[in-house]
């Protein structure tokens, strides 16, 4: 039974609400001023797309995005899958590894990446990647464990193996359909986090999207506004669409059973 | 200890949530120690009931009345009841003995006396060793004792116990069902229990009321419900029931499986040819081999009695039970002749 | 599993314990090679550059062995900046531990579309904030935003009457309360989603008042979680970095400005490792931070 919703929060989220809302609605009125007080406009929004840099910057972004979440996929996928099946008695252990890199302040693990990575890989943006994943590792950990936890992945394994299926069956009808969906969140962290991580980036001196996006403040500060803009107001209805889609899809599964 | 056994009184109380009515014209009568069960099942007003004589909800109309005095203007806690929930009531943050003297803590009784009667009351429900262990340390059915201790703990003039087996194993229910019965009647305290559990209503209560969508549609001995049920509903949510097709041939007679029998008092009004239902009980029929008639489809043995799943040419399946001594003789696949041995039936319309 | 049971419990297993218990030496586990890609990768991406750090810090420009790096922080402006990013992180805590709490209160009893707006808006704020909430911020309260003009025209008060600036502490300190309020409100759902009616029930039917549920029941239930929640936004305070660099040019001391600008080569000379021993510093107080979080959960995971 739910407990009771009382005046008292009805103030406190319309207080929130104007809280957080309101800055969002008076950038979004900043970015589209333009210089010289003429009047409101979506040059702003315009001037991002052609702007110099924006293209290479994104095209960063999402190239280290993909191959952070390449890695994500070979390393942590198995070792999780792996540590549910065979390895259960290092549960523990792998659990303290995954969540290790909360204790580490990404600004300190940037001064450890530029003493200690060779040259060679400090000098092309791909280094980012193998720091991405450290970072987006507690979050990866998590969400894969939670999922196989709940699909009791050594259950369906032995259930199946008892049916009579080999190794590559089990992988493949039982396994991978099992931890498709946990999969799908982590590599959702982390595809998010490598497209927004700013701190990393900026120290180490590469040329991604989020850094693009700072350095281009200081010749249209409308402009970065409106980037801003985007970024927040798009993640936000992003995740709001994310959110109902199981409605939507429950919505046409009914017609299709009125229908 | 002791408690005075007090008289609780409903009177024509009624609760809505918009459309929907949650109690209608509820009138109950606790009698002083006893043990009344409502039973229903889920959905129909059972713990609407509870909140309303417990004071959590006072939005209805009616009178609530504790031993004559009208509970209107007592609020939830001064009103001296003891409620024991379905589940997780217990307080995460105090020990077994810290729930059960929780109640005696907020009253200002000093803490040596609260200890000794808190510890009295982990004795009365088995759990003395258990005293400092905190709620995630117990099983469901030792938290519910612990519940049931802190309920007592106040000496409530009325205990109010909603679904308290509920979440608890088949096996830790039967026997937490009787102990609850032991302790109420060594006390004495007037009780109402809530359940949709029918043969745990049957075991436990003095009294047992049957509701329905928020009406109490029956209240009676556990004996009585079962052989003189008043409303359809009640007789087919007490016990196993047989709904059979029939067509009356009078306002008093109906024709079931080419037998025509009595109509009994509490069935609805009905003209001659209507088509109904018969409500007949699995003990009701008598069962001969035949030559032909009716297929044994399903034999299932249940200890003294059998119970024989028998086609009669109806949608369903008709029960019938008989000793297993008689049901040696027959077998599924064999033919019988069904007889329906008592003198009156109750009907529905269909 | 036999061999697990084994290691973790005092109690014999069913069968199968002979051979093991006669050979108490440290035994190679085959199994464990399936953690051989972890091992290496963390090895070499997080321990590795953790380790250089820690050599580094501990060694002065000629390769001598000496704490004096450590020393330094805790004079000049070294301690300036942790005491800067004490006191935001301190600051955000309280303001946000507490604003976020009440918060969520009242989000964790919200259902359907408001549910699924307010935790969205939640993740959101709290995880791609950083440098867009920074440029949000400046188009809001700068002196010629919207909510500045607003509060200036609608309700006569001048933002800018006062100390107050955006490139400030007090300014800093809203622009964190922006991403830490929703972390907090993110952190402490669980909490409160545990929270049930039977208890506020019991303690009415035995007679409690209100005011003894909040006493005896409610804050000794929900203490711990508010606590280590707030212990978790200290820690996300205290490091962060990309606000906090797109916001202040570099005016407030804070530690992790700091060795952003050692790291972009604003080294003094003969101090070259300072930054790694500043790094290392962070490093102790999040370690400190997180150990005390563990603990108070372990208090609560008790219950
Ligand atoms: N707080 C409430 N708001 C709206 N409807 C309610 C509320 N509480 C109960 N009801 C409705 O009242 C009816 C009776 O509920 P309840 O007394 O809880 O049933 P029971 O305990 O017998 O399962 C149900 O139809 C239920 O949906
Ligand atoms: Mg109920």
């Amino acid at each position: 039974m739910k407990r009771k919703f009382t005046a008292f929060d009805k103030v406190i989220i319309a207080f929130a609400a104007f809280f957080f809302i309101a800055p969002l609605i008076a950038a979004a009125e900043y970015s589209a001023r333009g210089y010289g007080d003429k009047g409101h406009t979506f040059a702003n929004y315009s001037w991002i797309v052609h702007q110099l840099g924006f293209s290479p910057a994104l095209l960063t972004s999402l190239r280290i995005a993909a191959i952070t979440i390449l890695i994500v996929l070979v390393l942590m996928v198995p070792t999780v899958v792996y540590v549910h099946l065979g390895g259960r008695r290092y549960r523990r252990l792998v659990e303290i590894l995954c969540l290790l890199p909360i204790v580490i302040p990404v600004v300190s693990l940037a001064i450890g990446a530029q003493v200690a990575m060779p040259k060679s890989l400090q000098s092309t943006s791909y280094e980012l990647c193998f720091f991405y994943v450290v970072v987006a590792m507690p979050y990866v950990y998590r969400t894969l464990d939670i999922g196989l936890q709940s699909v009791a992945l050594s259950t369906l394994v032995e259930a199946s193996q008892s049916l009579g299926a080999d190794w590559f069956k089990t992988l493949t009808m039982v396994i991978i359909p099992a931890i498709r969906s946990s999969t799908t969140g982590a590599l959702f962290i982390t595809f998010a986090l490598s497209l927004g991580e700013y701190t990393l980036a900026v120290l180490l001196h590469f040329h991604t999207f989020p850094t693009w996006a700072t350095n281009v403040s200081q010749q249209n500060i409308y402009g970065s506004i409106a980037i801003s803009v985007t970024t927040l107001g798009g993640a936000w209805i992003f995740l709001i669409v994310i959110a109902f889609i199981p409605r939507i899809k429950s919505l046409f599964a009914q017609r299709k059973r009125v229908a | 200890m002791d408690l005075h056994g007090s008289t609780v009184e409903f009177r024509n109380v009624k609760r809505t949530f918009g459309t929907v009515k949650a109690l209608d014209d509820f009138s109950l009568t606790i009698k002083p120690g006893e043990l009344v069960t409502l039973l229903g099942p889920s959905g129909c007003g059972k713990t609407t009931a509870l909140r309303i004589l417990a004071g959590i909800d006072k939005e209805h109309e009616g009178i609530v009345e504790i031993d004559g005095k009208d509970m209107s203007q007592v609020p939830a806690n001064k009103r001296n009841i003891g409620m024991v929930f379905q589940a997780y009531s217990l307080f995460p943050n105090m020990t077994a003995i810290e729930n059960v003297a929780y109640g005696l803590r907020v009253r200002g009784v000093d803490s040596h006396k609260r200890e000794s009667r808190a510890r009295e009351l982990l004795d009365l429900v088995g759990l003395s060793t258990q005293a400092d262990r905190r709620p995630t340390q117990l099983s469901g059915g030792q938290q519910q004792r612990v519940a049931l201790a802190r309920a007592l703990a106040i000496e409530p003039s009325v205990l109010l116990l909603d679904e308290p087996l509920s979440a608890l194993d088949a096996q830790v229910r039967a026997q937490l069902r009787e102990e609850i019965r032991r302790i109420q009647s060594t006390i004495g305290i007037s009780t109402l229990f809530v359940t949709h559990d029918q043969e745990e209503a049957m075991a436990i209560s003095d009294r047992v009321g049957v509701m329905n969508k928020g009406v109490l549609e029956q209240i009676d001995e556990p004996g009585k419900l079962y052989n003189k049920p008043r409303t359809p509903f009640v007789a087919g949510f007490v016990g196993l029931t047989n709904y059979i097709p029939a067509v009356t041939e009078s306002k008093s007679l109906v024709l079931v499986l080419s037998q025509s029998l009595e109509i009994s008092d509490h069935s609805p009004a009905v003209k001659k040819g209507d088509e109904v239902r018969a409500l007949i009980r699995p003990e009701e029929f008598e069962v001969q081999k035949a030559d032909e008639g009716a297929t044994v489809i399903t034999k299932s043995f249940l200890g003294p009695v059998t119970r024989l799943g028998i086609d009669v040419g109806t949608p369903d399946l008709i029960y019938a039970e008989i000793t297993s001594k008689e049901a040696k003789k027959i077998d599924t696949g064999d033919f019988v002749r069904l007889s329906i041995s008592s003198d009156a039936v109750m009907i529905e319309h269909v | 599993m036999v061999i697990a049971d084994e290691l973790t419990s005092p109690i014999p297993t069913r069968g199968g314990r002979g051979t093991s218990r006669s050979t108490p030496k440290f035994k190679f586990d085959k199994s464990l090679l399936g953690l051989l890609p972890l091992f290496l990768f963390l090895g070499y991406f997080l321990l590795y550059p953790i380790a250089s750090i820690i050599s580094a810090s501990i060694h002065d420009n000629k390769h001598h062995l000496t704490l004096s790096l450590y020393g330094n922080l805790f004079s000049g402006n070294y301690r300036d900046a942790f005491t800067g990013s004490f006191k935001l992180a301190f600051y955000s805590m309280i303001v946000s531990g507490i604003a976020g709490a009440l918060i969520c209160w009242s989000v964790v009893k919200t259902t359907g579309v408001v549910r699924t707006i307010t935790s969205s808006a939640a993740g959101v704020l709290a995880n791609t904030g950083g440098v867009p909430l920074a440029f949000m911020f400046i188009a809001a309260f700068g002196q010629e935003g919207l909510i500045t003009k607003l509060l200036l025209h609608v309700f006569h008060w001048d933002l800018y009457g006062g100390s107050f600036d955006l490139y400030n502490f007090w300014g800093i300190l809203l622009v964190y309360c922006f991403f830490q309020i929703p972390l907090m409100v993110i952190i402490f759902t669980p909490a409160l989603e545990n929270l049930r009616v039977e208890w506020i029930e019991a303690n009415e039917s035995l007679g409690g008042t209100k005011f003894q549920y909040f006493r005896h029941v409610l804050i000794p239930v929900l203490l711990p979680s508010f606590l280590s929640a707030c212990l978790l936004l200290f820690a996300s305070a205290f490091s962060a970095f990309a606000t906090a660099a797109a916001m202040s040019n570099g005016s407030i001391p804070l530690v992790p400005l700091f060795i952003g600008n050692l790291v972009n080569g604003n080294v003094i000379a003969g101090q070259e490792n300072q930054g790694d021993a500043m790094a290392m510093g962070m490093v102790i107080v999040s370690l400190f931070v997180i150990a005390a979080y563990l603990l108070l959960l372990r208090v609560t995971r008790k219950r």
